[in-house]
């Protein structure tokens, strides 16, 4: 069962009076978001992310192609879409001079929420959010840490069933961001709820997210588990050895092996498979008498691969 | 949406207002200061050209209706402008809410704005300058306030419509559009002094109407056969058709990514 379902997406903004301009954001992204899944969008700056983020949000019309959320049709059944759903993004942002209690509270009689279920929802989401010392800051006042955390209660408010979070842990500081992981994990464990994450910090979405998307000029590159993106994008194995001579000339022209160089006095084989090849070069290292005193092998991160296909 | 979920929408649009409002001293000042100063001000020429008390009435009418309208139309200008302002605007068109509860949440607090400044000024003007606003009855008067609430509206929902087509740069729209209103509806004088186009255009703004009508209760004769008629046909018309531009420029922000670069 799908939360979202779209096929051949595609979005051009248009600007400028006299001399018009056009920027194809999404040039026909066809994606399957499973229901109770944390799905990653991952792709360098002006990708396209955001603008999908944004048309699944309903906040953004598409030009044309086919989305069905939660199993309403996005265009006709926006509002149907819209009781269902939230989103929190990293650089929220809401009106300077209300405070944390009245904010919720503003956005949850926007959902239909009055009286004593208002208030219990508006206490429970700013304990959960660690809010309850500052319901008296004006919003302006708070921190970076604070005003992100806000952002995700306000998204909780309607307990959507599809949540969007567009870069959510963007700018914040380290703890701050496994604590708010943690929290968005629970929520999918917890609550089953689907939620669609942009972000630029690889470890976040490998952390979360049981699949990815990875998109560049608005189309969607690849997608699968990170661990399913690193064997489809063959950015090879690498191998990292300190080695006594500390030299080893003869290894970047083996065969299999990609790139070779020396960091921090180590050399660092890239090569297509660590299996295969790594007796290869041993033997090859014994024959010259190099002598191999310590040795790793690690598989790609998802970063590189990121680099790989950003490149 | 059940119609229990369109008043607590329509409220929460209202309270935000409120509690903006309780917190600004620039509303404050919007409330008080300019208002009161304008009635003053106004008066006091009136004095100085040793007016008859009708000829004053007239153009304190004119003043009062200006403040009125002015205060009114902010308060549905600013449910918008705070979203613009703060850079929020996604958040509450993410909300499976339409323009009606904006607008009318909005406007309801700008009835009770308009309301405290017509008292105040009502009073002002009495005592300063002798001005009985009630002259005409409690009746007429209702009306006459409900028909510049109305022109309120309509002119609000217009300023909203251009904030939500043209982004942040219409927002002195806000401040300019009641001014025109008013100065084409006859705010000092009687529209008969226009020349002929600029006159055809007051003819087509329900303020006038309103503003006739209730001068014919101070000795002024009345321009207009049935002026009460003709200012609540057209306000009506005014009020939907602005609603149907508000809902079109949503539509738009939608399409063009507006909504998006007016937020975050």
């Amino acid at each position: 069962m799908l939360a979202i379902d779209a096929r051949d997406v595609r979005k051009t903004f248009r600007s400028g009076f006299i001399r018009r301009r056009e920027t194809v954001a999404l040039a026909g992204v066809s994606l399957g978001v499973p229901r109770g899944a944390i799905f990653g969008l991952l792709g360098p700056n002006g990708a396209g992310k955001t603008t999908l983020l944004s048309i699944f949000a309903t906040l953004l019309l598409p030009d044309s192609g086919q989305v069905t959320v939660l199993g309403h049709d996005l265009v006709r059944d926006a509002t149907a879409v819209r009781r269902r759903l939230n989103m929190a993004s990293g650089n929220a942002s809401f009106v300077w001079a209300m405070r944390p209690p009245e904010i919720l509270a503003f956005y949850g009689r926007l959902y239909g929420l009055s009286g004593r279920t208002l208030r219990r929802r508006v206490d429970e989401l700013l304990e959960t959010a660690e809010l309850t010392e500052h319901r008296r800051v004006a919003y302006n006042e708070l921190s970076t840490g604070l005003k992100q955390r806000l952002a995700l209660a306000k998204a909780l408010v309607n307990e959507p069933e599809l949540l969007f979070l567009d870069e959510p842990t963007l700018g914040l500081d380290p703890d701050v961001s496994v604590r708010l992981r943690e929290h968005v994990a629970r929520l999918r464990r917890e609550r089953g709820v689907t939620i669609l994450l942009t972000t630029h910090y690889m470890r976040e979405a490998e952390q979360l997210c049981d699949e990815i998307a990875f998109i560049k000029s608005g189309r969607v590159l690849a997608r699968g588990t990170a661990a399913e993106l690193k064997r489809q994008i063959r950015v090879g194995d690498v191998i990292t050895m300190r080695l006594d001579p500390p030299s080893a000339p003869g290894l970047a022209d083996m065969a299999g092996v990609l790139r070779c160089d020396t960091v921090d006095g180590r050399i660092r084989c890239t090569v297509d498979d660590a299996e295969k090849r790594l007796p290869e070069i041993l033997a090859a290292l014994h024959a010259d008498g190099a002598v191999v005193r310590d040795l790793q092998v690690r598989e790609p991160e998802l970063e590189e691969v990121f680099v790989e296909l950003a490149r | 949406m059940s119609w229990r979920a369109d008043l607590i929408a329509t409220w929460a649009f209202a309270l935000r207002n409120l509690q903006m409002a309780s917190r600004n001293v620039f509303l404050l000042f919007e409330l008080l200061f300019w208002p009161v100063q304008g009635v003053l001000m106004i008066g006091l020429m009136a004095r100085f050209f040793e007016m008859t008390p009708e000829q004053t009435s007239f153009i304190l009418i004119g003043q009062i209706a200006f403040s009125t309208v002015s205060v009114c139309q902010l308060d549905v200008a600013y449910a918008v402008l705070y979203d613009v302002w703060s850079k929020s605007v996604k958040h509450q068109f993410l909300a499976p809410v339409g323009v009606r509860h904006l607008t009318l949440g909005a406007w309801l607090v700008g009835v009770l704005r308009g309301l405290i400044v017509f008292a105040l000024l009502a009073l002002c003007g009495h005592w300063a300058f002798g001005f009985n606003p009630f002259h005409a009855g409690l009746v007429p008067t209702m009306i006459f306030l409900a028909g510049c609430f109305l022109t309120g509206w309509a002119v609000s929902v217009f300023v909203c419509t251009l904030i939500m087509r043209l982004g942040a740069k219409a927002e002195t729209a806000a401040w300019a559009s009641v001014n025109f209103v008013l100065t084409l509806s006859g705010m000092y004088y009687s529209i008969a002094v226009l020349p002929g186009p600029v006159a055809a255009v007051a003819a087509a703004i329900p303020l006038t109407y309103f503003l006739d009508a209730y001068r014919a209760y101070y000795g002024f004769r009345a321009e207009f056969s049935s002026p009460l008629l003709m200012g609540l046909a057209l306000a009506a018309v005014y009020i939907a058709l602005s609603h149907w531009a508000m809902v079109s420029a949503v539509r738009s922000a939608r399409r063009s990514g507006l909504l998006l670069k007016m937020s975050e």
